[in-house]
C-alpha cells in the first residue's frame, strides 16, 4: 500500500467545507491541516466545535455516509477519500468510536476482531485476529461473549476490531468518555504502544487536558468548525486562557505550577511539576476540617451476603460480610474496582434486591418486609446511564412522575422548582433523551430531587462528562444537603471524591476494605494501587512534595504553600 | 405499613424469579446445556428440524402423529432443554387440549370433532418440541453460519447472530425500565378482586417501558450501523471471499449422516406402524 516511504503527511485536509443534509449552518468551515506520520495529536474544542466531524472524513463517512455539501480534499496518506470507498478506507484508518459499545457487532471476541478481516476476504484472517488481540493484551478474552467484558476490556477489543486490518491512522473518540481514569489511561498506554511498535498515526478526540498533556504530542484546536491552531503540545498548553475559553481547563498541575513559578514551562506530568516547585515553600500543616457532626443512623447493612447466579449455573459472590452504618448528614463515596460490590450494595438498599445473608435496614425498615415500591419514597437511585431514567417523553413530566403519583400537595410548584435549581425550565418540555451529557444529569438530579428521599443513591454521576459539566454537577451535589440527608455516591471519579465526599468507603472483593475520608485514602498508596484507583493529580503532586496530608485541591496546595514560611521547605529538599 | 407484617418475608430466589428467566433465556439462546444436537454440524440440525416440521402436515393418522410426537419428546430429553421453555410448552400443550375438550363439548361436537382438534394440537406439539430440541442446540454463531450455507440472504444470517448479541442487553435495559415504573408510578390502593389492578398495572408498565427502550436502543444502533459499513459488512455482501472463510470450519462428518438415516428410519417406522395400525379406524 505504501510503498513510497517518503515522508509524506498521514493526513492532508485542504480548504474542506462541509455541510450536513438539512443544516443551517456549516459543521466544518475551511479546514486546512496536515497531520505527520507517525504523530499522536489531541483534537480538542467545545462541543458543536466540529470535531467529530472533521474525524468521521478521514475515513471518508464523511461524505459517503453522511452525504452533504462537500468541498475541498482529503487525503490520507495520499488516498483521495472523496474517490475512494469507506470500505477500502478502512484499511488506512480505524475508527474507534464514544459509545464503543455499540461498535461490537458479533458475539465472541474472537468474532468481532476478526469480523472485519473475513468480511474482507483477506487470508490471513487468522493471524491478524491473534496479532491484534495480542497487541492489546484481549488474547485471554478471545472466547468470552463480548457483552460479558468490562468497559476497558470492550474498547480494547474495538480497538482490536480496527486494528486487525493494519490501519496507517487509528482515530479514537473520547475515550475516557465512558471509561474511568485508571481504564481510559490504559488505553492511552495501549495506543501509545501501538504508536512506538508500530509508528501508527494516533488522533484522539479528547476532553481532559490531563490526558492530552502526558500522551498528545500535537494539539489541534477546533472552533466553529475549523482549526484555530495545530501546535506542538507544550506551546499548546502555554495557551491556557484560550483553550480555557474553549472549555478545556488546564491540567491542576499546570494551574498550580503557574500560580508559584509563573516563569517555569508549563509541566506535562507530575513529575515535572514537583521538579519545578522543588524549593517553593509548601507543605504547611492542612487546616483541621472539623468533622461533620455525626448524625443519627439513616441506613445500614449487617452481615449483608450476597451473589448473583451466572449462566453456566454457579453462584458469584458478589458481597461478602459487609457491615455498613450510613448516618445523616453524611457524603459517603463508594469506591472500589469493577466487579467490588459497588452497584450490588445500592440496589440491595433500594429494597429490589434482598440480601440472601444478612439484614438490610432503611430508616428503621427492613428491606425484606416490605416492597420497593414502598421504599421508594425514602430511597432513590439514579442509575449510571441517565437515559434509564427518562420514562416519560419529557424532562417536566419525569421529574413529575413520583410526586403525582404519590399525591404530594403542589406537584407543579415543587417541579417548577427543582427546574429552576437544576436549571433545565427551558428543557423542561424536550425528550430527557436529547439533551446534552450534562444536562441529562442535572436531569435525573432534578428527578431525584422530584422523590425527596433520606437517602439519595448515584451511581457514577460525573462518568462521560466534560470537565466544565462536571464541576456543574459536582456543585449541585454540595447543595443537596439542604433537601437530602444522607448522599451515596459509587464512583470511579477521584476528582469527585476529592471535590465532595466527606466519607469514603473502599469495596474490594465484596468486602469493605477501608472506611475513612478522602486525604487518608489519596496518601495510602498501596491501598489505592490494590484497588486500582489514581489519585487526580494535584494530589500525586502533593504527595511528590512529601505534604502530609496531601492538598485535595489547587486552592489548598496554594493555600497551604502561601501559609507556610520559608523554613519548611528544607523538610523535603 | 401495616400490611407489611403479614405479607412473607421476601427472599432472593433462584428459580422462578426475573433474573432466573433471564438466565433460562440466555442459557437456551447461547447453547450452554450442550446434548446430543449440539455437538452436530448446524446444516444437519436445521435438515433435522425440517423433517420434523414439515412431515406431521403429510398424515392424519393418529399413531403416526403419536410417534412422531414420541421421537420428538425423546429428542427433547436428549438435548437438554431447560426447565423454562419446556414448563411453558407443557404449560401451553395442557391447556390446549383441555381447550379442544372444552370447545367440542360446548359446539356439541361428538369424538370425531374431538379427534380432529387433537390431530392438529398432535401437529403443532411436534413442531414446538422440533423446533424446541434444534434451536436450543444452536448457538447464534452456528445457526447464523448454517443460515448463510443454505443460501439465506446475509441480512437474515448477520440479524440472527446481532440479535442475539443485543438479547442480553435489551433484557438488562427492560428490566431496569420496569423496575424504574415500578418505584416511581403511584402504588396501587389494593390489588383488587383476584388481583384485577395488578394485572392491568403490570400490562401497562410493560407497554410503557417499550418507549424508552425502543428510543434508547435506535440511539445506539446509529453507531452500530457505521461501524458494519467500515467492517466491510455490505463490501462481504458482494465479494464471496469473506463467506468462504467464513463457512470454512463447517464440516460434516459420518455422524451428521447418522442423525439424518437414524431420522428418516424412525420417520419410516412411524408411517409403517400408522399403516398397522391405524387411527382413527376407519370405517367402511
Amino acid at each position: 500500500m505504501n510503498s513510497g516511504q517518503e515522508p509524506t503527511s498521514a493526513i492532508e485536509v485542504d480548504g474542506l467545507r462541509f455541510r450536513y443534509p438539512g443544516a443551517d449552518v456549516e459543521a466544518l468551515t475551511g479546514v486546512d491541516l496536515r497531520i505527520e506520520r507517525g504523530d499522536i495529536t489531541a483534537v480538542v474544542g467545545g462541543n458543536g466545535s466540529g470535531k467529530t466531524t472533521l474525524c468521521k472524513t478521514f475515513n471518508g463517512l464523511v461524505p459517503h455516509y453522511w452525504s452533504g455539501d462537500f468541498a475541498g480534499t482529503v487525503r490520507v496518506c495520499g488516498v483521495d477519500t472523496r474517490t475512494t470507498s469507506v470500505a477500502d478506507l478502512s484499511h488506512l484508518v480505524g475508527y474507534v468510536y464514544q459509545d464503543f459499545g455499540n461498535q461490537l457487532v458479533r458475539p465472541t471476541v474472537r468474532d468481532e476482531v476478526s469480523f472485519a478481516p473475513v468480511n474482507f476476504g483477506l487470508d490471513d484472517h487468522a493471524e491478524r485476529t491473534e496479532e491484534a488481540m495480542e497487541l492489546l493484551g484481549v488474547a485471554h478474552l478471545a472466547d468470552r461473549f463480548t457483552w460479558q467484558l468490562s468497559g476497558g476490556q470492550q474498547h480494547l477489543v474495538a480497538l482490536a476490531g480496527v486494528l486487525a486490518l493494519r490501519p496507517e491512522v487509528i482515530v479514537v473518540d473520547e475515550p475516557v468518555a465512558e471509561l474511568d481514569p485508571a481504564r481510559a489511561e490504559g488505553i492511552y498506554e495501549a495506543l501509545t504502544g501501538l504508536n512506538a511498535r508500530l509508528g501508527t498515526t494516533i488522533v484522539v478526540i479528547e476532553h481532559h487536558a490531563e490526558f492530552v498533556a502526558r500522551y498528545a504530542r500535537t494539539v489541534l484546536l477546533m472552533a466553529d468548525g475549523a482549526p484555530v491552531w495545530h501546535l506542538p503540545v507544550r506551546e499548546a498548553l502555554e495557551r491556557h486562557e484560550e483553550l480555557d475559553r474553549h472549555g478545556i481547563p488546564a491540567p491542576q498541575i499546570a494551574g498550580a505550577v503557574r500560580a508559584l513559578v509563573p516563569a517555569a514551562p508549563v509541566p506535562l506530568t507530575v513529575p515535572e511539576a514537583a521538579e519545578a516547585l522543588r524549593g517553593v515553600p509548601l507543605g504547611g500543616a492542612a487546616e483541621a476540617t472539623p468533622a461533620p457532626p455525626v448524625g443519627e443512623t439513616v441506613a445500614e447493612l449487617v452481615g449483608v451476603h450476597h451473589g448473583y447466579r451466572e449462566v453456566g449455573g454457579g453462584l458469584t459472590r458478589v458481597l461478602q460480610g459487609v457491615d455498613l452504618t450510613l448516618r445523616a448528614g453524611e457524603r459517603v463515596a463508594l469506591v472500589g474496582g469493577n466487579g467490588a460490590g459497588k452497584s450490588t450494595l445500592l440496589r440491595l438498599l433500594t429494597g429490589l434486591k434482598v440480601p440472601r445473608e444478612g439484614t438490610v435496614r432503611v430508616e428503621g425498615t427492613d428491606t425484606r418486609t416490605v416492597r420497593p415500591a414502598a421504599l421508594a419514597d425514602r430511597v432513590c437511585h439514579l442509575y449510571q446511564r441517565p437515559e434509564q431514567m427518562f420514562l416519560k417523553d419529557n424532562v417536566r413530566e419525569d421529574i413529575a412522575m413520583f410526586p403525582r403519583g404519590r399525591g404530594v400537595p403542589d406537584t407543579d410548584a415543587l417541579v417548577d422548582s427543582i427546574l429552576d435549581r437544576i436549571r433545565l425550565t427551558d428543557l423542561a418540555d424536550r425528550d430527557g433523551r436529547l439533551l446534552s451529557g450534562g444536562q441529562q444529569r442535572r436531569a435525573t438530579l432534578g428527578i431525584g430531587l422530584g422523590v425527596r428521599p433520606a437517602l439519595l443513591l448515584l451511581d457514577e454521576p460525573t462518568s462521560s462528562l466534560d470537565t466544565a459539566s462536571r464541576d456543574a454537577v459536582i456543585a449541585m451535589l454540595d447543595s443537596l444537603a439542604e433537601t437530602i440527608r444522607c448522599t451515596v455516591v459509587a464512583t470511579h471519579d477521584m476528582h469527585l471524591v476529592a471535590a465532595w465526599a466527606h466519607r469514603v468507603v473502599v469495596l474490594d472483593g465484596g468486602r469493605i476494605v477501608a472506611d475513612t475520608d478522602p486525604a487518608a485514602l489519596f496518601a495510602d498508596p498501596d491501598l489505592m494501587d490494590s484497588v486500582g484507583l489514581i489519585p487526580p493529580q494535584i494530589v500525586r503532586l502533593g504527595l511528590e512534595l512529601g505534604m502530609e496530608p496531601p492538598p485535595l485541591s489547587v486552592a489548598e496546595l496554594l493555600d497551604r504553600g502561601l501559609a507556610t514560611t520559608g523554613g519548611g521547605s528544607d523538610a523535603h529538599r | 405499613m401495616p400490611t407489611a407484617d403479614r405479607r412473607r418475608e421476601r427472599k432472593e430466589r433462584d428459580t422462578l424469579s426475573v433474573e432466573w428467566v433471564k438466565l433460562e433465556l440466555l442459557r437456551t439462546a447461547y447453547a450452554t446445556r450442550g446434548g446430543l444436537l449440539a455437538s452436530r454440524d448446524p446444516r444437519f440440525v436445521i435438515g433435522w428440524y425440517l423433517i420434523f416440521a414439515v412431515v406431521p402436515w403429510f398424515t392424519h393418522d393418529l399413531t403416526v402423529l403419536a410417534g412422531l410426537f414420541l421421537v420428538c419428546a425423546v429428542a427433547v430429553v436428549l438435548s437438554r432443554v431447560g426447565p423454562l421453555i419446556l414448563g411453558l410448552f407443557v404449560f401451553g400443550f395442557v391447556l390446549e387440549s383441555l381447550y379442544v375438550l372444552f370447545a367440542a363439548w360446548f359446539f356439541g361436537g361428538d369424538l370425531s370433532t374431538v379427534l380432529a382438534l387433537v390431530e392438529l394440537t398432535l401437529k403443532l406439539a411436534t413442531v414446538s418440541l422440533a423446533s424446541m430440541a434444534a434451536f436450543v442446540s444452536l448457538d447464534p454463531e452456528k445457526l447464523s453460519d448454517a443460515l448463510l450455507a443454505l443460501h439465506a440472504p446475509a441480512m437474515v444470517a448477520f440479524g440472527v447472530s446481532y440479535g442475539y448479541r443485543m438479547l442480553p442487553m435489551l433484557m438488562e435495559e427492560f428490566h431496569t425500565v420496569v423496575d424504574g415504573h415500578r418505584l416511581r408510578a403511584a402504588p396501587l390502593p389494593s390489588p383488587g378482586f383476584l388481583g384485577w389492578r395488578v394485572v392491568v398495572r403490570t400490562g401497562s408498565t410493560v407497554v410503557a417501558a417499550f418507549y424508552p427502550l425502543m428510543l434508547n436502543t435506535a440511539k445506539r444502533t446509529r453507531t452500530t450501523v457505521e461501524a458494519l459499513e467500515t467492517k466491510g459488512f455490505t463490501y462481504a455482501a458482494e465479494h464471496p471471499a469473506g463467506r468462504r472463510i467464513r463457512l470454512a470450519h463447517l464440516k460434516a462428518d459420518r455422524w451428521d449422516a447418522v442423525l439424518i438415516a437414524a431420522t428418516v428410519l424412525l420417520v419410516a417406522g412411524c408411517f409403517t406402524l400408522g399403516e398397522l395400525y391405524p387411527l382413527p379406524v376407519q370405517v367402511g
